[in-house]
């Protein structure tokens, strides 16, 4: 709310300096995908068919899970260690009557870092952090957004404006202000695309579960911008002390944004040596990784990287006279990829991978199917924790918002179809009908279907009520689930949007014909018009529209940080043995810890288990408290 | 229809009559079942009012049912345990009361000592009285009408016999649904003889009328326990019939065949088993290395589990609640003990009606969950003077204590939806300085020395068990899911399944979904070639990959 402007910047930004580039940039990527893409599909088949009567104890999940069983032991230890730590560490930090130790995380989400500052406990950090606090403030400054750009550092907000504003014009993009304050503009399309784009690239034949489930938010993290990541600071309280990552490397590729830097500043404090580059050539924030290089890091990116530049990037990050790195966070692969191409070598000091996006984890299960992967990797993208705030939660907001803020409609009483009830479609149906909205839901698999039965939702195929629906939404992961003769029959003023995967869904290219008209009404606001006069309104091209219309919350980037912070701790303190070289997924134990570290937020009091009531259910008191098949 | 409507007219009468006296209502509750079947001639009638069971027979079978579970309790995950609650396990209370209309008393000889011939001659069987198969019949189509999905089976299987030659033998509860998908075994090609997996909770009705039509049913409600083995004996152990295929609810008839026959197990294709405790037998086999055929949990497919806790929760919290104490639910601050499948449901039903919900949880995925759905997780003792109303769904023991209900307020009821009766602690409610007044079936007034007043809802016991009851529909989602993974088992070519425990394949568990689209009126919608090319996926299913969370 107070801060539009600065949450919007970004984009505008990335926008702006996304032109020529991108096309043949793209191609390039699409390319590369292609070959991973019909390697793919030869293996996934039979894999897929199998899967369907495998047993439970031959499953290669359940196979995880039998491990993960004997390593909960160990990894619940650690943690124990250092969450007692920790409850030592509040008593010294905050001594002002906090009877609940669970309690002490959430005030240090926003005073914490400004008290650790000062603080001799926390010298370690500001080593690295006293030099770059002054240029890091905007970016990793937790919660006030824009008030932390103004209040510590007034002197900095003029050049870092000047820093953005130009670049629109600079590169001749128009910048239209919304009515509501937030900057909207034409280049802003173009970086839309290049996402969508590279979600093409992402594409392969896979499960639709798989693909509905993964959506990676760490493609559009570029959206938002001030962080809000209480557990990050919370870790970084508690593992100081401990040091969990005294000695680590850690190279990393991600995009690079102030979520990413309060990443890597939690690391430094754990105690690794860091060295990133950026895995996507347009999201980087060049003042972020400003402030990084003169905070300590070895940072290798800058917005708008030719793909020769983003090779040299990974390329400088890795080959360092006389620092090897231990362990690798990748998004997406490529940083995996470089150094298994050219340094072979450097696999044999590596400890670990941890790897967070969809096709980074498909890559390195391909690669273990090819019994090439010769270190344990971890695929932190399909955590419990991180798929339900991807898909979950996160599309139950960003659904209302996206049609509010492109369209205003009101939802009470509208009619409203929603395609597919996976993680998303449940979501937006929740929304939708909390707002007293009527929903339609289509589906094709029975049991999903039954489940919005009972949800109180009619189940319908998509011609019988696409007369009558006024809003359309699509989260199928399918291709052509909306197309030209469903639009023909659709009423006027009828809302068509997309939730789901890549922009395949309403087959927009059969609009673009002779006989209708197109209108661009705002940015993201097409109306397609018939001869006749009815008006359709087409959201965001068929794109994501909680991608291109609406923002990822900070809240639920801070989910996917911490995972992979504690995906590198687990893996970077495993005991010999424990981690063979396969694809292994976050033990439970991890998974667990990711959430409580995010319930002080809501201030909520988890309860603990007696010893008494942990021997009857034989549980750990500190869990993991769910076998591995739960379904949550 | 004349089910609803029976039922409408019986509730009514119910109704009017609590409103004077505060008897047994359960016992009235099934006395008034009998008013559905006013047709049949008054004899009957008066029997059946006679034969209702009095208070103490009521309590004592609801014991043993809490033996029983006790007995099945075993040191296993939360998870497990609140996933598994099988409704099989307690299937005796709702159906006791349903079936003792024609519990004559007049007849004291144990059913092994008579010899029964049903009209085709036949006497390969035992159960109370075959002359109430017409009664029985009754039943039977009654709970057809809610078994669609059992029935479309029948009929789109009926002309290819998929279990043609298939010899089954079952060990259940015998309920009117259990009939319903026995028939459609047979309709299907089975031949099968069944037994009772529980001593109290058999239709003799129903067992009647299935004896009528051929199946060899060997029970009769209120066997000893020499009779239940005995039971099972017989049904195993018949001269020119050896079963091939196992249906076992429980784990008993597979025990006992494995024990005194374990020659038969090179003829056995497969054991589906349904229950917790039962899978839990045959994983410990398993284990062991001495499981010598495939198995099929069913227990854990996604479509029961949501059945059974979801979605079965949801709406029995608030029935029971209704049943039990006409408490009004808006406004009222709830806080329930636990966030998993039957927690969710309680505090979505509760949330819908009003109340103003808390939630405890020990798991901080599950907590976070309550928190994104917008629950506040507390700790039971910060809440516990406010709260009007708790409700345990944990699983786990003890999570009410003596301190708590100490300080609860006036009036507060505490029931519990989880596993067992351990989670409220009420032997310590026990002692001397309490005074305990039962003021209706199922509810008690605790009373402390200050005159404070605790309403303890069927003594801890499970609340949906005692207090409400499990709808055809689920049981119906457990029949065809029980029905497919025999046909799954049977029909499997040689090799897919070894000596192991799997769980019902996805295919197998959408089918079960799908069947039960149509009493919703659902229309699926089907991919095309195209799309299906897309995904990469078969156009009939699976869906979804094996670790899908649904």
């Amino acid at each position: 709310m107070p801060m539009p402007v600065v949450v919007l910047l970004p984009p505008v930004l990335i926008n702006a300096v996304v032109t020529s580039v991108v096309d043949s940039s793209c191609e390039a990527t699409v390319a590369h995908g292609g070959q991973e893409l019909t390697h793919l599909g030869e293996l996934r088949g039979p894999q897929c068919n199998s899967a369907a009567v495998a047993p439970l104890t031959s499953a290669p999940l359940a196979a995880i899970c039998a491990l993960e069983e004997g390593l909960c032991q160990t990894a619940a230890m650690s943690v124990q260690v250092v969450a007692a730590k920790m409850a030592e560490v509040d008593l010294k930090d905050v001594p002002t009557g906090k009877h609940l130790p669970t309690d002490s995380p959430v005030t240090p989400t926003s005073e914490g870092k400004s008290l650790g500052r000062g603080d001799p406990h926390e010298a370690g950090f500001s080593a690295a952090a006293a030099a770059a606090s002054p240029a890091a403030e905007p970016s990793a400054k937790a919660g006030e957004g824009s008030l932390g750009l103004l209040t510590p550092n007034p002197a900095k907000m003029p050049q870092a404006s000047a820093m953005k504003r130009p670049d629109p014009q600079q590169n001749g993009g128009e910048a239209f202000v919304n009515r509501d304050g937030t900057v909207a503009e034409a280049p802003r399309m173009k970086k839309i695309q290049f996402a969508d784009q590279k979600q093409e690239f992402n594409k392969r034949p896979s499960k639709i579960g798989r693909r509905s489930l993964s959506r990676s938010i760490s493609q559009s993290s570029t959206d938002s911008y001030s962080s809000e990541m209480p557990a990050l600071m919370a870790l970084r309280k508690r593992a100081q002390g401990e040091k969990p990552l005294a000695g680590a490397k850690v190279v990393g590729c991600t995009h690079i944004t102030a979520q990413t830097a309060v990443l890597m500043e939690t690391l430094a404090a754990l105690g690794a040596q860091c060295r990133w580059a950026a895995c996507n050539i347009y999201s980087t924030q060049n003042e972020v990784a400003a402030a990084l290089a003169e905070g300590g890091f070895s940072v290798f990116a800058w917005k708008g990287e030719s793909e020769d530049d983003f090779w040299w990037c990974i390329d400088r990050c890795v080959n360092v006279e006389g620092w090897q790195p231990n362990m690798i966070l990748d998004d997406g692969g490529d940083l995996t990829h470089w150094i298994y191409k050219k340094y072979p070598n450097m696999f044999k000091k590596i400890k670990g991978i941890v790897e967070e996006s969809v096709t980074g984890v498909h890559r390195l299960y391909q690669l273990s199917k090819a019994g090439k992967l010769c270190v344990p990797a971890m695929n932190v993208n399909d955590s419990v924790t991180k798929q339900k705030f991807d898909n979950l939660y996160c599309c139950r907001e960003s659904i209302l918002d996206g049609l509010k803020r492109t369209t205003d409609v009101m939802f009470g009483g509208k009619q409203v179809v929603v395609c597919g009830y996976g993680e998303v479609g449940k979501g937006c149906c929740a929304a939708l009908k909390a707002m007293g909205s009527i929903v339609y839901v289509t589906e094709i698999d029975p049991i999903c279907a039954l489940q919005a039965c009972m949800d109180g939702f009619r189940l319908v195929k998509l011609n019988e009520v696409i007369r009558q629906v006024d809003i359309v939404i699509t989260c199928t992961g399918n291709k052509n689930v909306v197309v030209r003769e469903y639009l023909d029959r659709m009423k006027n003023g009828c809302i068509v949007c997309n939730m789901g995967h890549s922009n395949t869904e309403i087959d927009v290219a059969s609009l673009r014909t002779p006989e209708l008209t197109w209108e661009r009404v705002r940015s993201q606001v097409d109306h397609v018009i018939w001869p006749d006069g009815k008006r359709i309104v087409l959201l965001a091209e068929g794109r994501l529209l909680n991608l291109s219309c609406s923002t990822v919350p900070t809240f639920v980037l801070s989910i996917t940080a911490t995972t992979q912070a504690l995906a590198l701790i687990e893996l970077y303190n495993a005991p010999e043995g424990r981690y063979k070289q396969d694809v292994y997924l976050l033990p439970k134990k991890m998974d667990e810890y990711v959430a409580s570290l995010h319930l002080p937020t809501f201030d909520a009091h988890l309860t603990e288990l007696s010893d008494e009531q942990a021997k009857y259910l034989g549980l750990n008191k500190n869990g993991p408290f769910k076998p591995n098949y739960y379904r949550y």
